[in-house]
């Protein structure tokens, strides 16, 4: 604690110094004025108590000496929508996922679902600030939040066993409320809906709409003709495993008794494994219609699949190069427009996890000066100074630091 | 007086980097002015690392990649742990990226 609060003194410090420092510049020459140069502090140091350097109760005491000066207000309502973004994209995402605002039940676990999507999308339009948030805000804030997205594949299987359940009850209300629904509608409908946030959700109707053109449209006409909504949240859980329920259902059952408890079992299994499955799942569609015959090439895509979500694209596009047979096919294929979409939306994902991963990488950061630095044989030794690290989400400052490194 | 850039990759100099682009963005301050600030910045901050931090830190671990380009040294440790009077920290991979002290105090 002795250093975080010393670190905040230093910034305090700091801060203070460039603002009285560069106060003349602000002032004379025709600068923009005393009122701007307060708005830079004060939005500065909003921006490092949001990352938690420095702490609110030593800023207090800054804060009256920007009172009398300053614009204060208009400062924060410029930066609101700003910083908001992650605490107010919650709400409004709760607005927009589920059309209508009557399940209240709903909103406590939707905002769950939803948040895990959302801030990959968020961190792409905005890197500077977001990484930020992200990396800074555990501290100060939201702590619940962050967890989310960092430990993404590993918290979300327990964030998403719990949620079924009361996550199960709405969908009847959906479908009271939209019994009409076209089955095409409820395709667009989930479209904009995925548009807004969930990246997943796309692969999720293309997988249906692969699967409805393989199988019986009527059926899936008929089953889903209940809630529109049904079919996204499908098609994620539309796993080899439920795809076997489901289709045994039609088979042995009468198609209206099976439907419901089918809905029901896939709609939990897709809320839990709505976020894994897509990604693995997403390719195997089109090479299984149209290159099936190739079982070559169905075991490229089967075995590599996975090497994908690492290695992104360009192994699978050289993959299929070297097979010219491949390309014609795929490009014959019936649904030229799903591919993409596919494939885009495994690239998304990958690239939000290399970002991430990226970004947890270089989370921690030493910046300093050095005054030597030296090696024998394989044991290096340094010593620097005056430096900033950030490490484990706290700013340490060092006046000399040693090192010792074995390569 | 000499200055490193170094120091605006930390938390504050990128807190104040978002800040002066916002402000030069919206058109409330010239791009000039805030590359002034910027440089105020360096060596305020420079200066308060001089004066005003006296603790010491020891850096342990295994250095996955070491480089040395323009007189700026950067270090990648894995498994390091950072120890200094009242606590330590283990860190799975950490930058270090150091510029020569010298270059100031020419």
């Amino acid at each position: 604690m002795a250093t975080s609060s010393t670190t905040s003194t230093v910034y305090i410090h700091v801060i203070e110094d460039v603002i009285n420092k560069v106060r003349d510049e602000f002032i004379n020459n025709g600068g923009p004025g005393e009122g701007v140069l307060s708005e830079l502090q004060a939005i500065w140091e909003m921006k490092m108590m949001q990352a938690g350097v420095i702490c609110g109760p030593i800023d207090r005491s800054s804060a009256p000496k920007l009172a009398p000066g300053a614009p204060i207000t208009p400062v924060h309502d410029l930066n609101v929508p700003y910083e908001g973004t992650e605490e107010y994209e919650t709400p409004t995402a709760e607005m927009l996922f589920p059309p209508t605002p009557l399940q209240t039940p709903i909103q406590t676990p939707l905002p769950g679902s939803v948040q895990t999507p959302l801030p990959g999308s968020v961190q792409t339009p905005l890197p500077g600030s977001v990484d930020n948030s992200s990396m800074y805000n555990i501290p100060t804030g939201p702590t619940s939040e962050y967890p989310t997205p960092a430990s993404d594949t590993g918290g979300s299987t327990e964030a998403k066993a719990g949620r079924p359940s009361p996550y199960m009850q709405p969908p009847s209300p959906w479908m009271n409320q939209r019994p009409p629904l076209d089955v095409n509608v409820a395709y667009v409908e989930g479209r904009d809906e995925a548009d807004r946030g969930a990246s997943h959700q796309p692969l999720t109707q293309d997988f249906f709409m692969m699967s409805s053109g393989k199988r019986k449209r009527d059926d899936f006409g008929a089953q889903y003709n209940n809630g529109g909504f049904i079919p996204q949240q499908d098609g994620a859980g539309d796993a080899p495993s439920v795809a076997l329920q489901a289709s045994q259902g039609y088979g042995s059952l009468g198609r209206h008794d099976m439907i419901t408890n089918a809905n029901i079992e896939i709609l939990s299994h897709a809320t839990r494994q709505a976020m894994r499955i897509p990604q693995l799942d997403g390719p195997i569609p089109d090479p299984y219609d149209d290159v099936l015959s190739t079982p070559n090439i169905y075991n490229y895509q089967g075995v590599v699949n996975e090497d994908y979500n690492i290695a992104n694209t360009p192994a699978p596009n050289d993959l299929q190069a070297s097979t010219p047979a491949v390309a014609p096919q795929n490009d014959a294929g019936d649904d030229d427009d799903d591919e993409p979409l596919n494939e885009d939306d495994d690239d998304d994902d990958d690239l939000d996890d290399v970002e991430q991963g990226e970004d947890m990488n270089t989370q921690h950061l030493v910046l300093a000066q050095f005054d030597k630095v030296t090696r024998t044989k394989s044991r290096w030794k340094c010593t620097l100074k005056d430096g900033i690290m950030h490490i484990n989400n706290k700013d340490i400052l060092f006046n000399k630091a040693t090192g010792e490194f074995d390569f | 007086m000499a200055t490193f850039e170094l120091y605006r990759r930390s938390t504050i100099g990128m807190c104040l980097t978002e800040t002066l682009d916002e402000m030069v963005q919206s058109g409330t301050l010239s791009p000039e002015l805030a590359i002034q600030v910027l440089v105020q910045f360096d060596k305020s901050m420079t200066e308060a690392l001089e004066s005003q931090v006296k603790s010491k830190v020891s850096i342990k671990g295994h250095l996955h990649t070491y480089r040395f380009c323009d007189n700026v040294w950067t270090f990648i440790l894995q498994d390091a742990l950072f120890k200094n009077e009242d606590s330590q920290e283990n860190v799975g991979r950490v930058k270090i990226v150091a510029c020569d002290s010298k270059l100031l105090t020419q």
